[in-house]
């Protein structure tokens, strides 16, 4: 097919996917030029768009736009995670769904409970490049890129050695009250390859300055040194554990 | 100049701190089910099977709203969102990626426990050298909760004869 024609239906959706739709028809991203055309009534559409989750006032709506439509292509996309599954709105009680055991993948809900779905673009809400990608993938410009995937037990690692990884735990929760789990677990592994790659003390702190005054991020600079404190405190603090159980087993009985 | 994107001709890369579609490392993940229980719109499973001895962390990805909990909470750095956005497909068992771990066997009676092998192993690595007696940790470890009982109330009144001499 050359053109497609698509009617939008909304069934319930926040309106962040009609936001990403309306930016795929704006000439930075221009889904026209893969002849993607917006059409007010489903008696002109080949294709339905479909965002949200299914409410029950939406779902005969959605039917009657369904039923409308021309019986030959017939397509129906479903995008954003509301439509391709239930995304975050799978168990509520306004949505048109049946009951399933909770323990049953790939997961069910959205668009895919009452139409055939021949298109489903995740992503809350997808960016405009993943609806072009989807579009595109409709009209075979692209290939197909994810795959389900079965990993059986195989090789196993274990990042750390005893000492360093019992740090790291302790290390992992202080840095993300400072600096938060994204810029603060990505420092905490930087710093961690220093700890494992210096062998004294002495060699450790130069390190660490070294890597404080090439680092250009104030925010990193300042998570580094206070990696660098907690780790001696939690060095010190395990060196006087240590200290004080072997003076008890030292004690005569 | 045209101001409109050649995308879907030309390939593109979101930035590096976009929240694309999750993955799981196969080598990292010890199956604690810790991403399980912070997703907030149940995109991962944790499906036990205690006949075979295996459990299974599934991650649906069209369910998935991206939100990062499970990378947050993972503690082996397992769960990773990538910044790979091109998730469209037009079967839903794409979306699917499970991994299959072993559950531990009891040492005491030998059925499947509820945790696996790997986090009996991250476990013992956790476990710093010299302050906690580490046999006593290693023969407790992979017992199933029964067991664990019984062998505390054996302890318990080893500890009372001990004590009453």
């Amino acid at each position: 097919m050359k053109s497609l024609w698509v009617f939008h239906v909304n069934t319930g959706a926040c309106n962040g996917c009609d936001i990403e739709i309306l930016d795929v028809l704006t000439p930075y991203y221009d889904i026209e030029r893969l002849g993607v055309k917006l059409v007010p009534t489903p008696r002109h559409a080949h294709a339905l768009l479909v965002t949200g989750p299914l409410t029950r006032q939406a779902y005969h709506a959605a039917k009657m736009a369904y039923e409308a439509m021309p019986p030959k292509p017939r397509i129906v996309i479903a995008v954003g995670t509301c439509a391709c599954s239930g995304g975050i709105f799978h168990d509520s009680y306004a949505l048109r769904r049946e009951y399933r055991e909770s323990l049953e993948y790939p997961l069910k809900g959205g668009t895919s409970e009452f139409l055939p779905v021949h298109l489903y673009i995740p992503g809350c809400p997808p960016r405009p490049e993943e609806i072009l990608y989807g579009v595109a993938l409709l009209k075979n410009i692209v290939e197909k890129k994810v795959r389900g995937e079965l990993f059986r037990e195989g090789t196993f690692v274990l990042p750390r050695e005893s000492f360093n990884a019992w740090v790291e735990v302790l290390l992992r929760a202080r840095i993300r009250k400072e600096l938060g789990y994204f810029d603060g677990y990505s420092l905490l592994k930087r710093f961690m390859e220093l700890v494992e790659s210096s062998e004294s003390k002495e060699e450790l702190e130069k390190l660490v300055e070294k890597a404080i005054n090439d680092e250009g991020d104030s925010r990193l600079r300042y998570g580094l040194e206070k990696l660098y404190s907690y780790y001696l405190e939690v060095v010190r603090t395990y060196e006087g554990i240590l200290a004080a159980k072997r003076a008890l087993v030292g004690l005569p009985k | 100049m045209p101001v409109t994107k050649a995308y879907p001709f030309e390939p593109e890369e979101a930035p590096p701190e976009y929240r694309g579609i999750p993955r799981i490392d196969p080598v990292l993940c010890i199956g604690c089910g810790a991403c399980a229980n912070a997703c907030p719109p149940n995109a991962v499973l944790r499906i036990d099977d205690p006949q075979n001895g295996t459990r299974r962390i599934v991650l649906d990805v069209g369910r998935c709203i991206r939100c990062a909990r499970c990378e947050e909470v993972c503690p082996t750095g397992a769960v990773r969102l990538t910044t790979e956005f091109e998730a469209a497909t037009d079967d839903r068992d794409d979306h699917v990626e499970v991994v299959e771990l072993r559950l531990a066997r009891c040492r005491g009676c030998g059925k499947y426990t509820h945790y696996t092998e790997r986090q009996v192993e991250k476990v013992l690595s956790l476990i710093p050298r010299g302050i906690l007696d580490f046999d006593r940790v290693r023969e407790k470890l992979p017992l199933c909760s029964e067991c664990k009982l019984k062998l505390t109330v054996l302890n318990a009144t080893k500890f009372g004869e001990v004590d009453g001499l």
